[in-house]
């Protein structure tokens, strides 16, 4: 297996281009994730790989071999899905022990392969309980070693960590992130959550309707963004007219928040600004403040905590910006 | 070359392809033949209108359209000014025994309500036990033959249609709907006319339209009580019994315009309640009111006293199968006789009506289960065309798809009449939209990535829905298929068109014994066939208990 080729897949519901010529190009053993506003196509997508969607036009392979064409059933396919889809009628054991039988796995061998996944997703004793005695955390857990013990070649995650409070979210992610590093297995995962998909991938594609907006890590994409879209949806950003900051050119530029810093903190040949201080926010370990420019427009700052700093809305300030960290957009 | 049907689809498409089928041959083909019963001419040759023109031209038909038509409205008021206030009681006040009422209240609906006009004329009857003690005291009331007493037994009868889905329609109502019409000035009684029932109408006209419809279809109640009355649906037996040309041409004008007089009335309802829906999102049900001790009782001896005089006449033919009838007359000599005269002469009217009842619950959940799977799973215009067939039988009055279907399958090359196996497929058609809607109603609320997750770890769609879905659906499934077998034992007006020789039912056992005036075999045939509807029930209920109870 040599990861996941998707050439041109097309998808229309009614009049709506829900995947819209998509090409891409997983690498073997690669953490990829769709990321993208709700509608965008990231689910789409993915259930096109999972086959229960079907394309209109274009191919999807796994290594050399076309699957786009086979039953859902025949995919050899691990998915996770957003309400865990945990068989309520089935015990945790039985739940996870599902794709085993229907791949007519040895009784010895199904108990030790059900115990093992079971013990990696840290639910070792748990086979006898029912779905509905476990909490939501518990149920994503048997959902994940349900889809990891048939030994999949691809897994796929379908937004599964937004039905979990915001704490388990966060170590749920890593979870998934370590145990997909540790088994080696092909993943492609689709959220929302631009933060969630940063943590977790070695990839990031970013979608909006229906077509690829850019494709890189996840660095790369937060500080290099290609669009103006890109640059807004990776987190907050300042999108400015070029010429506001005495720039060249019509077009408008980026800047994160955290690439501006008072002049007193500033490194001496970074560029200057001025404005007054329009609002200021405390968050604790970072301020936030917004400063109004001589045009009306409005410049977010944020920095990391320091207690000798005194900002008071209404006060002249004057900025420095780190010119490395302008991104031109088109 | 392969058909490029996308493989998630196939296996709906397989039983839609089946349903369609078997609903295609088993009812579309019978009503067809209906259809062109009526417009050929007695010898079945000939093309013509002139059969409408000779039924419609006599006003003894015409008088049967206006009768069925003025006791159906009838009966739906009466009903409806019943239920209501019983179905707000029992959502909104304090009464007491509620669970004891609710179950009471839907024994009604599973219980043969030809049984309980037999019962009334029993009682209430010339010869009747009640009408003789008053009588005795010089007390005389009017005839409880023709409307007067069809709409009594309807009314007692057909009210849980309106109860039920009434009381939901309160306990859905959301509260807060109310306490903003009351801190906008709106007193209790008024917030009660001008908001709380407009959100409850569109399900107390839903109901009141099932009423409305089973009156029509009915065959059993007006055959015992309307006398020398022309009703359809029994007007339409008698004109097939009677024609003894090859083509039933008169009979098939009669069911044709049975059919069209529902199918008008269900595309009203459609067109009225698609258009009003008030979901009010309510999270709890709202809160028991609280209100004065003259309300209170009145409200709790109303609820107790439509709910026992309902099956007062199922108790009193339990009763009176225990007594002596010579001729018409009863006399208190309690004994088993009525029974062992029943049995002597044959124990097989007893054994079909178990056999069909379990044969026909088999074949309807084989049938409506898929097709309901179809229904919920598979969208677009062929899914919508299968939920319309399937739910087809519903307008179709028992008579005269038992009409077609002697039409169709009494010659050529599928011929079924006169064995068991015409009326099996009969009832089984005839109950697959209450299967196809139980079981979408749970399907809708099983969620598909449920069979996706089954689908993707290596499960075929054929294996997820027996593997998953069928275990899940299970409770359903089985109060569906106990709901069919009662109402198939107790099934008469397509039984009285089907049945022949050695295939008699209870039903016909006490439909022939009526026509010959025997009381004491009708009345243990009656009672039989009570024992035999209520005996599954409990069974079934103490099932749901103790599965709710682990």
């Amino acid at each position: 297996m040599s990861g996941i080729v998707i050439e041109g897949a097309v998808r229309s519901f009614g009049t709506v281009r829900a995947v819209d010529g998509v090409n891409l190009t997983v690498g073997d053993g690669e953490f990829f994730t769709l990321l993208g506003p709700s509608g965008c196509g990231k689910t789409t997508l993915l259930r096109m790989i999972a086959g229960f969607c079907e394309l209109d036009a274009g191919e999807i392979r796994f290594g050399a071999r076309r699957i786009d064409k086979l039953p859902a059933h025949t995919r050899d396919i691990g998915m996770v899905f957003q309400n865990y889809a945990v068989f309520p009628n089935l015990t945790v054991a039985g739940n996870v022990a599902y794709g085993l039988k229907a791949r007519r796995v040895a009784e010895a061998d199904l108990a030790r392969r059900v115990d093992e996944a079971l013990a990696l997703v840290q639910l070792a004793g748990y086979g006898e309980r029912w779905p509905h005695q476990l909490s939501g955390g518990q149920l994503q857990r048997v959902a994940i070693a349900r889809a990891l013990v048939i030994r999949p070649q691809v897994l796929l995650f379908d937004e599964p960590l937004s039905n979990l409070d915001a704490r388990l979210r966060v170590s749920m992610r890593a979870e998934i992130r370590e145990l997909q590093k540790s088994l080696g297995i092909t993943a492609i995962y689709v959220t929302h959550d631009q933060e969630e998909a940063m943590s977790v991938s070695d990839r990031i594609a970013l979608m909006q309707s229906g077509k690829l907006e850019q494709v890189g890590a996840p660095s790369e994409i937060y500080r290099n963004p290609a669009t103006r879209f890109a640059a807004e949806f990776m987190g907050t950003t300042n999108l400015l007219e070029a010429r506001a900051l005495g720039r060249d050119g019509a077009g408008k530029v980026s800047l994160r928040p955290e690439a501006l810093r008072l002049d007193a903190e500033a490194p001496a040949g970074w560029p200057r600004i001025g404005g007054t201080v329009a609002q200021v926010e405390i968050l604790g370990p970072i301020t936030r403040f917004d400063v109004r420019l001589a045009d009306g427009s409005l410049l977010k700052v944020a920095a990391l905590d320091e207690p000798h700093r005194t900002l008071a809305t209404g006060a002249a300030v004057m900025l420095a910006y780190d010119p490395a960290r302008l991104t031109m957009l088109p | 070359m392969t058909l490029a049907i996308p493989h998630q689809q196939r296996l709906p498409l397989a039983i839609a392809a089946l349903g369609f089928l078997f609903l295609g041959l088993f009812l579309l083909y019978p009503l067809f033949n209906v259809f062109g019963a009526s417009l050929l001419d007695s010898e079945g040759e000939k093309f013509t209108f002139a059969n409408y023109l000779k039924v419609l031209g006599r006003p003894f038909y015409r008088g049967a359209i206006v009768n069925t038509l003025t006791i159906g409205v009838a009966a739906t008021v009466t009903t409806t000014l019943m239920s209501v206030p019983f179905a707000f009681a029992l959502a909104r006040l304090p009464v007491p025994g509620k669970a004891a009422i609710l179950a009471l209240a839907a024994m009604p609906l599973v219980l043969p309500s030809f049984v309980s006009a037999y019962a009334i004329v029993l009682l209430l009857g010339r010869a009747g036990i009640v009408t003789q003690w008053l009588n005795s005291w010089g007390i005389g009331f009017g005839s409880i033959y023709g409307a007067g007493g069809i709409v009594l037994v309807y009314t007692l009868t057909l009210y849980p249609y309106v109860l039920l889905p009434t009381m939901a329609g309160f306990k859905a109502v959301d509260v807060s709907v109310e306490e903003a019409a009351q801190s906008l000035g709106s007193s209790p009684r008024r917030t009660l006319w001008t908001v709380t029932l407009p959100i409850v109408l569109p399900s107390i006209l839903a109901g009141g339209l099932l009423v409305f419809i089973e009156t029509l279809e009915n065959f059993g109640v007006p055959f015992v009580l309307a006398e020398d009355m022309p009703i359809f649906a029994v007007e339409a037996f008698k004109l097939f019994i009677g024609e003894t040309a090859p083509n039933p041409s008169s009979a098939g004008v009669l069911g044709v315009l049975l059919i069209l007089t529902t199918a008008a009335v269900l595309l009203v309802q459609r067109r009225y309640l698609s258009s009003r829906r008030f979901a009010t999102g309510a999270r709890a049900a709202p809160p028991v009111l609280q209100v004065g001790p003259v309300l209170r009782i009145a409200a709790a001896v109303y609820c107790w006293t439509v709910v026992l005089l309902a099956l007062v006449p199922f108790f009193a033919i339990v009763v009176l199968s225990f007594m002596e009838f010579r001729g018409p007359v009863l006399h208190a000599n309690f004994s088993l006789e009525n029974f062992a005269i029943l049995f002597d002469r044959s124990t097989r009217p007893l054994l079909n009506t178990l056999l069909f009842a379990t044969a026909a619950a088999v074949a309807v959940t084989l049938v409506g289960v898929p097709i309901a799977y179809v229904v919920t799973r598979l969208r677009g215009a062929l899914a919508t065309v299968l939920d319309v067939v399937a739910t087809l039988p519903f307008a179709v009055a028992g008579t005269v798809l038992a009409i077609g279907f002697v039409v169709s399958f009494n010659s050529g090359w599928l011929i079924l009449t006169g064995g068991p196996l015409i009326m099996v497929l009969a009832y089984t058609v005839r109950k697959v939209p209450f299967a196809v809607r139980s079981s979408s109603a749970i399907l809708h609320q099983i969620d598909s990535s449920l069979e996706e997750a089954s689908v993707s770890l290596g499960r075929s769609p054929l294996q997820t829905f027996g593997r998953i879905l069928v275990p899940l659906m299970l409770g359903g499934i089985l109060s569906g298929f106990v709901l069919t077998w009662v109402t198939v034992a107790s099934e008469l007006s397509a039984t009285v068109v089907l049945y022949s020789g050695q295939w008699r039912t209870l039903t016909v056992v006490m439909f022939q014994a009526l026509e010959s005036g025997g009381g004491g075999v009708a009345t243990a045939a009656a009672s039989t066939l009570i024992v035999v509807t209520l005996l599954p029930i409990a069974l079934l209920y103490r099932l749901v208990r103790r599965y709710e109870l682990s």
